[in-house]
């Protein structure tokens, strides 16, 4: 059914044009504002999660548990065992598992002293995981690789030879020779490592300096698929921590749920600034259906003298409110695909997430409450037309 | 002709409240209406014949007294029953026309079928009522501001006449146009009594009441003649 109501609305809004137009550019600016708002914040969500997302692919288990190794002259120990270990290889499947040692230790290159801790890893693991910036990771038993904050400190370069351990006049230090220098890790370390204030051996070296040939501080487990995680935690615990528990899982997800949630409160700050704009076409609305009302008010008189009903009064100015919610709402959408991408590349810098259901949603979403406020604003006047008092109403001019 | 008046006003009194005073626009007025009475209402300016018409197209309820329209007390009415009765019992033409300015010729004849039937109309009816009053497809396709003063009025007679109703309310109705037009638009309504509608008309002009078979004199918001 074609109704006569909607039919005058459409030609009140067409009769007033220019006016009409105008208040839908209100309504345009606030779906653009809350659409592009929220998809930039969504893109910025997306983004670093997965940036983050990038450093969980690592499980990594160490051990309180204090025992007295057979190797270790009876002194106590801490650490994950040779048998551990491989229960953990058994449990971790295809996944790498790398075992490390690692202390801290002090260190001279050449006359200045220095502090950092240095990790023992088989060579072959060492080449597998290390990406190296500058030369070659190692391939000897007095072989190391630095570091990029070690490196940048003490200025080391390749061929330069390290003292290992505290400086002592009757005892000779071993020396490493750097042949590798690692690149900045800061916090997104890609293998559970961070490496930036270490000095890094072959594990043999650092069992024939250190000791503890049988046991590992750290086993890190380098996961192939992510969404894993929790199942490969799962089976090494039930392997590992039978009976009670032995050694600590952990990995980065407390980190990335963290990081999550504070930008996703910024998402919905940045929301609550786009929906400030939507408050003010709210009353641009308002106000042109106000106008509309005072204009007609004898053709309102009309309609009620010979017996249209309250409610479809209503109706007809709710209309009004509708169409000009709905020209907003598809300028606006239109404009926010446009803005929205324009902003997210811009200011992020990658709109590889840009079409995702979760960003996208926002241009429909930001057009749903635009035509909503709009009607809601048309609620006040469209009441005040159709309780106006016939007689009155057709006695204006 | 039946013996129960179509419109009955029983001590009928209406008093605006005004910032200068209470103001008794009609004082305790009686009258019967019957149905098929052709009747003039007259009276100088503020004698009450405003407020009568307010009162008999029921846009207006009684300070006190009783109004009879139909059978029905208007005051006990709910505010839709009267939008309802106002409607289907009754057609309105007013002196300024009061068509809708939005609406073409034929949509303004169309409007009360719509309000009645929630549908627009498909039985021809609206166009055969234009076509009654000398208006043709492409006239009626006009909207209001494009039509002479006497074509208005006939556009408007249309409208009251479409849902058929028992009351054809006349306020000043020649008032803006020419007396030719004017006499043409009576001869309408003439023919339109003759048809079998109750028509109450209110005027000024002694020439147009003379087309009555009954005369109403207010003044003061009394009956002083009948």
């Amino acid at each position: 059914m074609k109704d006569i109501f909607f039919d005058l609305s459409v030609r009140s809004v067409k009769l007033n044009f220019m006016r009409s137009l105008l208040a839908s550019i209100g309504i345009v600016i606030g779906v653009v504002a809350i659409s592009s708002m929220g998809m930039l914040g969504t893109n910025m969500q997306l983004i670093v999660k997965n940036q983050l997302t990038a450093g969980i692919n690592t499980i990594v288990i160490t051990s309180d548990v204090v025992r007295s190794e057979p190797g270790s002259f009876g002194t106590p120990t801490t650490g994950i065992t040779k048998s551990q270990l491989n229960d953990i290889r058994d449990a971790a499947g295809i996944n790498d598992v790398i075992p490390i040692d690692r202390t801290n230790t002090q260190f001279s290159i050449g006359s200045s002293d220095g502090r950092g801790s240095i990790m023992g890893l088989d060579l072959t693991d060492m080449k597998s995981i290390m990406n190296v910036s500058e030369g070659s990771t190692p391939r000897g038993e007095s072989d190391a690789i630095v570091g990029a904050t070690i490196a940048s400190r003490f200025n080391l370069k390749i061929g330069t030879r390290i003292k290992i351990g505290e400086p002592n006049i009757s005892v000779t230090r071993p020396v490493v020779r750097v042949v590798g220098i690692l690149p900045t890790i800061g916090m997104s370390s890609s293998n559970g490592i961070n490496t930036d204030n270490a000095i890094i051996v072959s594990d043999t070296w650092y069992s024939a300096q250190f000791g503890g040939d049988n046991v590992y501080d750290q086993v890190n487990v380098n996961l192939k698929d992510v969404s894993t995680l929790s199942a490969v935690e799962t089976a090494i615990g039930n392997k590992v921590n039978r009976n009670k528990e032995v050694v600590r899982i952990s990995d980065a997800s407390s980190r990335v749920t963290s990081v999550s949630s504070t930008l996703s409160s910024l998402t919905t700050f940045i929301l609550a600034i786009g929906s400030i704009s939507l408050l003010v076409a709210a009353t641009s609305i308002f106000n042109v259906m106000m106008m509309s009302v005072n204009e007609r008010v004898q053709e309102i008189g009309i309609l009620l003298s010979i017996g249209t009903e309250k409610g479809e009064v209503r109706r007809m100015f709710l209309y009004e409110a509708f169409i000009l919610g709905i020209i907003g709402a598809i300028i606006g959408g239109i404009m926010s695909i446009v803005i929205g991408y324009s902003v997210v590349s811009a200011m992020i810098g990658n709109t590889a997430y840009f079409f995702l259901p979760e960003s996208i949603i926002y241009v429909p979403a930001g057009m749903l409450i635009g035509v909503v406020v709009c009607v809601a604003s048309g609620v006040y006047p469209a009441w005040k037309a159709s309780n106006m008092d016939p007689i009155e109403a057709l006695r204006a001019e | 002709m039946s013996e129960v008046p179509l419109i009955r006003l029983a001590d009928v009194t209406k008093v605006y409240h005004l910032e200068s005073g209470d103001f008794v626009a009609l004082d305790h007025v009686s009258l019967d209406i019957m149905e098929n009475e052709f009747v003039a209402i007259m009276g100088p300016s503020g004698s009450g014949k405003s407020t009568m018409m307010n009162q008999l197209g029921i846009l207006d309820v009684p300070t006190s007294g009783n109004l009879f329209i139909n059978g029905k007390n208007v005051a006990a009415m709910t505010n839709l029953e009267r939008t309802h009765m106002r409607r289907d019992t009754i057609g309105y033409i007013f002196q300024n026309f009061y068509l809708i300015p939005l609406l073409s010729a034929y949509e303004n004849v169309e409007y009360p079928l719509i309000l009645k039937y929630k549908q627009r109309d498909t039985s021809g009816k609206a166009a055969a009522i234009l076509k009654s009053v000398g208006f043709d497809e492409k006239l009626s396709a006009h909207r209001p501001t494009q039509l002479s003063g006497g074509q208005q009025q006939r556009v408007a007679i249309a409208r009251a006449l479409v849902n058929d109703p028992k009351i054809l309310l006349c306020d000043e109705p020649t008032g803006n146009l020419d007396r030719k037009t004017g006499f043409q638009t009576m001869d309408i309504l003439t023919g339109l009594h003759k048809e079998g509608k109750t028509v109450i008309l209110v005027t000024h002009d002694p020439k147009i009441a003379e087309y009555a078979h009954r005369t109403i004199q207010l003044e003061d918001g009394k009956v002083v003649a009948s």
